[in-house]
């Protein structure tokens, strides 16, 4: 029993990543009716750009030296005596990062914010008014170009990154066996659904928010209330690709920085089509059921099934709901 | 399409060569397939086996993307099993017809078809893409399984057998070519016919709007899982070809990158146009051939400039993707429509 809930737990973590992932895919489905097939590859360049604020920058010998390890007085007092990975020195050597680690997500965030400005302004906005399909083929196109611009701009090696919080394992007793998580992952918890908590908030209770409901309700009536369709648009891009930079800071520190990076969108897409593609709920609870199953599954009968299992899942699930778990059926009219 | 065409009768109107240039153009075409292996060299050869077979997935693929207007990116699937079920045939019966085994990859990959199509009945657009999707990755998981390796080579993929015809081995490409390219052509008159038919109407009343299909009668049930079975036979005996045509596969060949590079194909050709997919797929195939000329005419056979190659050649296709998206969505055949338009009202009007 212990086992089994510490394998949920680590599933629930890392299904909230999943659901960060996928927030970026549904703001821009439900503002644009576009299904962002890239998603994964601007979460990739989200990474990359936190890579180079927060590695290669700090680097760089133009810097001051307490961007790349930051000692302030009172961190020798606390780190003394401490003992070789063990909580003191983890925080303590957190603390050294943190410049860098700020440095490395606002870089991210504004860069990528660029980015998702520019693909929306470039590639989407000639295709306004077209087939959905058009949209979506045009989405699989940019894999192509972020993936060849990436390796282009940094190179196809494996980096590594800075995680976002202290790397500590912290250890409790449950149902009488030893559970553990390393602590940087609470963090990405935390973080994640932050975000996804205060993205829904602003959808909810802010102007724009509301301009951006609307234009998912009606286009054309949206712009006949004096809503500026287009800059909502802009504004859907901008959404994603800031939450992606995060998502990829928190992939990258996890799992590695490599260009590979991108595949992990596509998973993610079957879970925001598990959850509905336009209810922000619906895909939180698709991310969280796979994140479990994943793990479960991981644990009983090893990691190549667990590579399926999202695909297993949405397959189910979309046979019994077709329209997502809290997704809203289209309605056709002939 | 060409307009300025005076007929008399209905059956001329019906025919699959309905215009002079149809006909003298089908005629051109055959005579340059018939010449092309014997004064093209082994290179060229295995790129125009390759792009006989991807015509044939596109093709199977356009009955289901471009006439029922369903959306599938699983259609990897089919070609692997039409690859895997050859592998599979050639173990029991080394020499067998060929032919024989692309009925029957073509039957199995049918009997798929059937299954993937199920879930067209209850869900559709985008959230069939991705049923079809899942169903990829889950049939290539089978065939990676460790229980599956005496069939499927496993992960580590497996070598494939050529065809024998008449006691011989189908060894060279030239060889290949002659068993590839009849069948190539033969698929695709029976698609262009299966438009001429009821059949072929009803799916394209599905795919204009399936509620009033099936007001005017039309079964969804049947024509929707009957497009799916046609078009995964096509992938499937592509499949088989490719194993003939290729020494040994891989799972991996036939993932979503497959699956995305026959609807590019179909979509840069134009989708729902029976020329469609010839154009796109030569035209997608080649891409990287061309660029891989360009490259080495500016780097000089530079090394150093090399490695920037597969990332380049990643953006220009990338870019091409999207600017056909954009500049011409009905894709290659509309440029086709357009000259012959110019051609039959010249000098008169554009």
């Amino acid at each position: 029993m212990g086992q089994f809930s510490q394998y949920v737990m680590n599933g629930i973590m890392n299904g909230s990543v999943y659901a960060l992932i996928a927030l970026g895919i549904v703001s821009i489905f439900k503002s644009t009716k576009v299904v962002n097939f890239a998603q994964g590859h601007v979460i990739m360049f989200g990474a990359y750009f936190y890579f180079t604020f927060a590695v290669m920058l700090p680097e760089a010998t133009f810097m001051p030296d307490w961007v790349l390890k930051w000692e302030p007085e009172w961190l020798a007092g606390y780190k003394e005596g401490a003992l070789m990975f063990s909580q003191k020195a983890a925080i303590a050597g957190w603390v050294n990062n943190v410049p860098r680690i700020i440095l490395g997500l606002v870089g991210a965030v504004i860069c990528n914010g660029l980015l998702g400005l520019l693909i929306e302004r470039v590639f989407m906005r000639p295709l306004l008014g077209q087939s959905s399909f058009a949209m979506i083929l045009c989405t699989i196109g940019l894999i192509w170009v972020l993936e060849g611009s990436a390796s282009l701009i940094w190179t196809a090696d494996v980096d590594q990154v800075p995680p976002l919080g202290p790397n500590f394992p912290i250890r409790f007793s449950l149902f009488g066996e030893q559970v553990f998580f390393f602590s940087a992952s609470v963090v990405n918890f935390v973080l994640a659904l932050l975000l996804f908590g205060s993205l829904m908030l602003v959808l909810r209770f802010t102007r724009s928010g509301v301009a951006i409901r609307a234009t998912a309700e009606d286009q054309s009536t949206a712009y006949a209330m004096g809503i500026n369709v287009p800059a909502v648009f802009s504004s859907a891009w901008v959404i994603a690709s800031t939450t992606g930079a995060f998502a990829g800071a928190i992939l990258a520190s996890r799992n590695g920085l490599s260009p590979t990076l991108g595949l992990f969108g596509l998973s993610v897409l079957a879970i925001v089509l598990m959850g509905g593609l336009d209810s922000f709920l619906g895909v939180l609870i698709a991310a969280m059921m796979v994140g479990i199953f994943e793990s479960l599954a991981q644990w009983q009968w090893g990691g190549e099934i667990a590579e399926i299992v999202p695909y297993v899942l949405v397959l189910i699930v979309i046979l019994w709901r077709p329209n997502g778990l809290l997704g809203q059926a289209e309605i056709e009219r002939i | 399409m060409i307009i300025g065409e005076y007929k008399t009768d209905y059956a001329q109107d019906e025919g699959i060569w309905n215009t002079w240039a149809k006909k003298l153009g089908f005629l051109l075409a055959l005579a340059v397939l018939l010449l092309i292996p014997f004064v093209a060299n082994d290179y060229q050869l295995l790129m125009a086996g390759q792009i006989a077979i991807f015509v044939i997935a596109v093709v199977g693929l356009n009955v289901v993307v471009g006439y029922t207007g369903l959306m599938s990116l699983g259609h990897g699937a089919f070609f692997a099993i039409g690859a895997y079920t050859a592998v599979a045939i050639h173990q029991f019966f080394p020499h067998i017809f060929p032919l024989i085994t692309l009925v029957i990859s073509m039957v199995v990959a049918g009997f798929f078809g059937f299954l993937f199509g199920l879930p067209s009945l209850r869900v559709k657009g985008l959230y069939l893409a991705v049923a079809t999707l899942s169903a990829n990755f889950i049939v290539l998981f089978f065939i990676r399984q460790d229980w599956l390796e005496h069939f499927t080579g496993g992960r580590g993929g497996t070598e494939t057998p050529n065809a024998y015809l008449f006691g011989t081995e189908l060894v060279t490409n030239q060889q290949k070519y002659f068993l590839i390219v009849p069948i190539t052509i033969v698929l695709f008159l029976f698609a262009q016919n299966l438009f001429r038919s009821r059949f072929g109407r009803a799916l394209i009343a599905i795919r204009d709007n399936d509620h009033s299909a099936e007001i005017l009668g039309i079964s969804l049930f049947n024509y929707k899982l009957k497009s799916f079975v046609i078009s995964a036979a096509y992938c499937g005996a592509a499949g088989t070809l490719w194993a003939y045509f290729f020494p040994a596969i891989l799972p991996e060949d036939f993932g979503l990158n497959m699956s995305i590079t026959l609807l590019i194909c179909l979509v840069a050709g134009g989708m729902g146009r029976s020329l469609g997919p010839i154009f796109g797929t030569i035209l997608i195939l080649m891409v990287p051939e061309i660029l891989k000329m360009v490259a080495f005419y500016f780097s000089e056979g530079n090394a150093s400039a090399q490695i920037y190659f597969s990332p380049i050649r990643d953006i220009v296709f990338g870019l091409m993707i999207i600017g056909f998206l954009i500049f011409e969505p009905m894709g290659l055949v509309s440029i086709w429509d357009r000259f012959w338009r110019f051609i039959s009202r010249w000098p008169f009007a554009k």
